[in-house]
């Protein structure tokens, strides 16, 4: 699906500030990174350093105030609405920390949604497959109001892998869950690196959940401010946390 | 869309508002369409076995008052020619009369129709009318009377009703006239006969009094108060009309003769004393016939009546073919009419009472597609801001815009498609049980019967569907534009009350009513009321969409007292943050708390005006009017010692112009007036023909061109043998005569504006039934949702150490205060609009007037809204109480 040597999703000099005059945020300043395709990479950093920004203007939720976003190698800075909704549908998955389902819908049509959404008609059997990939197997026509936390948020994983994206971001994906949903939503997403060459992008606090990943990004201030391999272990990835809180506090 | 058919089973709730609106909108619609399109023209019952029906040419003056007649001569001799057609049994002229039936001297039976009652014995074979005793009249003074009512309204299985009872004991008529007396026994007669009738006076007044102005059903709609009787000789609703009385149901004749009925057998032929143009007649019955009317002898006929108007012809064969061959035949000298064409025959008393029901239907048609707009778009955009999080996400997965927007489309149609489904035929089930309440008053003919209408319920439907959609399109435009980050916030924010749009839709309803009602003054008279109508939904609207920006200010000067007790905080701050909430709940408030002071408002100022107005320009004398009748006949009128004032319809040709005029009998030339000269061009001097009602043509020199047109009475007379004399001031103490009565000016001017304020009362109770009744539900729904949508909130409030009874009161407090906001606004501009209806009334009148608000009505609208608010703000809190925080 992705060329080699062309990255997942690239910023360049990505900068969002909100807000005018006094009262302006730069939540990303001058943010230059590269997801490539087939890695697993963890974004950690203090609260408000910016990470959920980060995935949003990288998914093209959002969009930057400076800099670009360049997505499976199409640039999104100048596209309409509705071009970027397309791009976003067919390249990108995005996992929410909750809130992630249409109550609505059951489990198959919520996974089925970005299909239907590009009028897509999902192959037969390919909705419950990824379900079964999730472990939901049978759990099909179950409504998220029926589903625990972390079956939803294992709906929601099936949801944006169904369409293959190029890149799938996940925003806290474990935050709201007990340990043992927690490490089996890691252990799905790490699957899909492994077997599919997923490229993954995920924000966590969690220095174990980040210890799964290739590559642990660190951000404070809007900054990227440090990265390590993922293999390095939790404790030293919890070490820079705290030197990066440090640093933050000393400025 | 499969979403949104998932999205409306899951959330039907906040659907459930539209769902009533439409469902609502749809019903009255297609009950008031059936109601409507049930209510066709139709040939009279008494050309039943007549296929082709000749009729005389148009006039073409445009005047639907205006119809050539052939002489009897013409008749007799194109009869015979179409006679001798291939295919033709037989071809019958069919002149009528005025004739209505005398009752211990008492007219009984429909005065309007009984003009049409006398016919020539050969036409009851147009009927298909077959003697049932007794023999064909032979000589003059000899009838065949009818035994069936209602006489001329169109067939229908239900008409049974007998009438025409034939008097046994021949009574001399000296007998009836006594009791018509004002003293002694006759006094408590003459008293019940004022009484039941008194709707005819409407009728009378209009075949002296009207001016000479346009057409019918150009003039005055529901509500507006402007005169919608007394148009035409037709005659107004009083008729058959609102006139409670003794009989209770009105077509006052049909109840009287229908306790007389039954009495008419072969056995007991005697005599029957009717009134006819001339006066009060005593016929020999020679025999009965199956069909309603009374049937003289050919010759009689003729004489009596005004010319000849139809022509009928009984057909062996295809009717299509022998109308062909007829049309061959009559040429220009007439017109052929068959299959639906012949429905044009039907009476102009009864075109005239379908069409003052028209009126009401339609008015109900529009008042309910701008309520279901209304309701539509405001709870269209509750529900849209209370679903952000849900249209977020959607976005967030990959719905673009416009898929987000047409989903709402989707899901609103669904909704809209299933409530006219259920909608359409519960308003067309409910159309037949109005059917009688519209007959009694007076707003469909009797013998109205509802008909299967498949036009109706696919057209209300789709209407339903349509304004559905255009009530949706803001709120889908809106939803479009949310970010898909939007699903990550958690409670939902207010958004910006005001955007844009709603400032400038907001704005410009604002000035196109205002520009509208400033203009009201230089509008034609017709289209005042409905400009009325039209700018207060244009203010309406416009009040409703730029209420957010009130809000604040009126909050805050509204909980100022109780500022400083916890509920008071807690109303302010959640009624502030929630403006878009309340501005939602405030709408149909506002709609129906401002159409009720418009309505109730314009009517009674109007009614006001126009008392002042009649009342004054009366003289102190005494009248004589028709009473049980459609006019004075010659005897009565002789019989006060003076001359019958008749009218009489003229074709006034000048080179090659024709004009149709009333004319007066009077003096002994011919006299035209200003307007019918310029329009003919014609000067004094000039010879103008003239064509009577009769068919007979002469031509006159035109003695003098003034106010009025005019004509030797001979001439009236003569040629319009039928003439009846519309009212009489009387110069001396009035001598009893049947069929009139007589009473000062002024009583009988207030008597016809009371005849007509019963008419308006009556389509107001039914404008504002629908109105309020509408809006109260949507009050009620969208506080339901509000409410709903909010438990969260109050679970907080009462974690936080609130009593259930606190949350209860903030929550209704929250409500009336959304009630209050609605009402002022509404009231607000509902008074502009009725500054701006009395400016145009002032004008018409040329007189200042007070200006009527009606408190009553407003303050019974205000207090169901209210009522209903608090019901339902109150529902769901109570319903949530038992389930976990
Ligand atoms: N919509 C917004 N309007 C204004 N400021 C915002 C908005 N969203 C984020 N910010 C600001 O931008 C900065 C970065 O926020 P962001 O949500 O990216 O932080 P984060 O790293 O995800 O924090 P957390 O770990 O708490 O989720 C913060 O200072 C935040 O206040
Ligand atoms: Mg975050």
């Amino acid at each position: 699906m992705t060329d080699h040597g062309t990255p997942a999703v690239e910023l360049r000099a990505a900068t969002r500030t909100y807000g005018t005059g006094e009262r302006a945020v730069t939540a990303l300043d001058r943010v230059d990174a590269r997801f490539e395709p087939g890695t697993f990479t963890a974004v950690m950093g203090p609260s408000g350093s910016g990470k959920s920004t980060l995935l949003h203007c990288a998914a093209g939720l959002d969009r930057l105030s400076n800099g670009e976003v360049v997505i499976d190698g199409v640039p999104v800075g100048g596209m309409s609405e509705r071009a970027l909704t397309r791009l976003r549908r067919s390249r990108v998955g995005f996992v929410f920390q909750a809130f992630n389902l249409v109550p609505a819908l059951t489990a198959a049509q919520n996974v089925a949604l970005p299909l239907r959404l590009a009028r897509r008609r999902p192959e037969p059997g390919a909705v419950a497959a990824m379900l079964a990939e999730v472990g939901l197997a049978g759990r099909e026509g179950h409504r998220p109001s029926e589903l625990s936390g972390g079956q939803q948020q294992r709906v929601a994983i099936a949801r944006a892998l169904v369409s293959r994206p190029a890149v799938l971001f996940a925003d806290e994906p474990t935050g709201a869950l007990d340990a043992a949903s927690g490490a089996a939503v890691l252990r799905l997403l790490r699957e899909a690196v492994d077997r599919h060459r997923q490229t993954i992008v995920m924000v966590t606090h969690d220095p174990l959940a980040a210890a799964t990943a290739d590559r642990v990004l660190f951000l404070a201030d809007g900054r990227v401010f440090d990265e390590l391999p993922g293999a390095a272990g939790a404790e030293r990835i919890a070490l820079h946390i705290a030197h990066a809180q440090h640093t933050v506090v000393a400025r | 869309m499969t979403a949104a058919w998932a999205m409306v089973r899951h959330r039907f709730a906040s659907f459930a508002g539209t769902f009533v609106a439409v469902f609502l909108g749809v019903a009255v619609v297609a009950g008031s369409a059936t109601l409507h399109l049930s209510s066709r023209p139709q040939a009279p019952a008494r050309y039943d076995q007549a296929p082709v029906l000749v009729t005389p040419p148009d006039p073409g003056t445009g005047d639907d008052r205006d119809r050539q007649s052939w002489t009897s001569a013409q008749a007799a001799a194109l009869a015979a020619r179409l006679d001798a057609l291939e295919g033709v049994t037989a071809a019958v002229p069919d002149p009528w009369f005025y004739v209505q039936r005398l009752d211990a001297g008492r007219p009984t039976g429909d005065a309007q129709a009984s003009l049409l009652d006398g016919h020539a014995w050969s036409s009851a074979a147009l009927g298909g009318y077959r003697l049932t005793s007794g023999r064909a009249p032979t000589a003059t003074g000899e009838v065949v009377i009818g035994t069936t009512a209602a006489s001329d309204t169109p067939s229908r299985p239900s008409s049974t009703k007998t009438t025409s009872a034939i008097k046994t004991d021949s009574r001399p008529s000296e007998t009836d006239r006594s009791d018509k007396a004002p003293q002694g026994t006759g006094k408590e007669s003459r008293a019940s006969t004022n009484e039941s009738t008194s709707g005819t006076g409407a009728a009378g007044k209009a075949l002296i009094t009207t001016p000479n102005t346009s057409g019918a059903p150009t003039n005055g709609s529901a509500g507006s108060g402007s005169t919608t009787t007394g148009e035409t000789g037709s005659g107004g609703p009083g008729n058959s009309g609102p006139a409670s009385n003794s009989t209770g149901n009105g077509g006052a004749g049909n109840g009287a003769s229908r306790t007389r009925a039954g009495t008419a057998t072969a056995s007991a032929m005697g005599t029957v004393v009717v009134l006819t143009s001339a006066g009060p007649e005593e016929w020999r019955v020679t025999g009965t016939v199956d069909g309603p009317g009374f049937y003289v002898t050919d010759r009689d006929a003729a004489e009596r009546a005004s010319g000849v108007q139809v022509i009928g012809l009984t057909v062996s064969g295809d009717p299509q073919r022998v109308a062909d061959a007829a049309g061959a035949v009559v040429g220009a000298e007439g017109v052929v009419r068959s299959g639906a064409e012949r429905d044009a025959l039907e009476p102009g008393s009864i075109t005239r009472i379908r069409w003052i029901g028209a009126q009401l239907l339609i008015a109900l048609v529009t008042l309910g597609a701008f309520a279901t707009v209304f309701v539509v778009s405001s709870t269209c955009a509750l529900s849209a801001a209370q679903r952000r999080r849900e249209l977020g996400l959607l976005r967030a997965v990959g719905a673009t815009p416009g898929q987000v927007q047409r989903m709402m489309y989707a899901e609103t149609a669904l909704i809209a498609l299933l409530a006219g489904l259920l909608g359409a035929p519960a308003g067309m089930a409910a159309a037949p049980l109005l059917a009688d309440p519209m007959i009694s008053t007076g707003l469909e003919p009797a013998g109205f019967t509802v008909t299967w209408q498949p036009v109706a319920l696919v057209g209300a439907i789709v209407l339903g569907l349509f304004v559905a959609l255009a009530g949706v399109t803001a709120a889908a435009r809106r939803a479009s534009r949310i970010p898909p980050l939007e699903a990550l916030r958690e409670a939902a924010a207010d958004p910006r009350a005001m955007t844009p749009a709603r400032w400038v839709v907001g704005l410009l309803c604002g000035a196109a009513g205002g520009a509208l009602l400033a203009a009201m003054p230089s509008l034609p008279l017709a289209t005042r009321s409905s400009a009325g109508m039209g700018a207060a939904m244009l203010l309406l609207s416009s009040a409703a969409l730029l209420s957010p920006v009130l809000i604040v200010p009126l909050v805050r000067v509204v909980v100022r007292p109780w500022q400083g007790t916890p509920t008071g905080m807690l109303v302010r701050e959640g009624t502030l943050t929630g403006v878009r909430r309340v501005a939602s709940t405030a709408a149909p408030v506002l709609a129906t708390v401002g159409l009720t002071v418009l309505l109730a408002g314009t009517v009674a100022t109007i009614e006001v005006a126009t008392g002042i107005d009649e009342t004054a320009r009366y003289p102190a004398a005494d009248v004589l009017v028709p009473d049980g009748t459609p006019g004075l006949s010659a005897a009565a009128v002789t019989a006060q010692g003076a001359h019958p004032e008749l009218t009489t319809r003229l074709l006034i040709t000048h080179g090659d112009r024709t004009a149709g005029r009333s004319a007066t009998g009077r003096g002994d030339a011919l006299a035209l007036d200003r307007l019918s000269a310029g329009e003919l061009g014609a000067g004094v001097g000039d010879t103008v023909t003239i064509r009577f009602v009769d068919g007979a043509e002469t031509k006159l020199p035109v003695a003098a061109v003034g106010d009025e047109t005019s004509i030797p009475r001979r001439l009236v007379r003569q040629h319009d043998p039928d003439a009846l004399t519309g009212m009489l001031v009387l110069r001396k103490p009035a001598v009893a005569v049947p069929g009139a009565r007589s009473l000062p000016i002024h009583e009988f001017v207030m008597e016809e504006i009371d005849q007509e304020g019963r008419l308006i009362d009556l389509f107001l109770v039914a404008l504002i039934g629908l109105t309020a009744g509408y809006t109260a539900i949507a009050v009620g729904n969208t506080l339901l949702m509000a409410t709903a949508a909010r438990r969260g909130e109050f679970r907080a409030l009462r974690l936080a150490g609130a009593g259930t009874g606190q949350v209860l009161r903030v929550v209704t407090a929250e409500a009336l205060l959304a009630v209050v906001i609605g009402a002022v606004l509404g009231g607000l501009v509902a008074v502009v609009s009725l500054v701006g209806v009395r400016a145009a009334v002032e004008d018409e009148i040329g007189r200042d007037i007070a200006l009527v608000l009606p408190w009553g009505a407003t303050a019974a609208v205000t207090t169901v809204c209210a009522v209903l608010a608090v019901v339902a703000s109150a529902f769901p809190l109570l319903k949530s109480r038992g389930t976990p925080a």
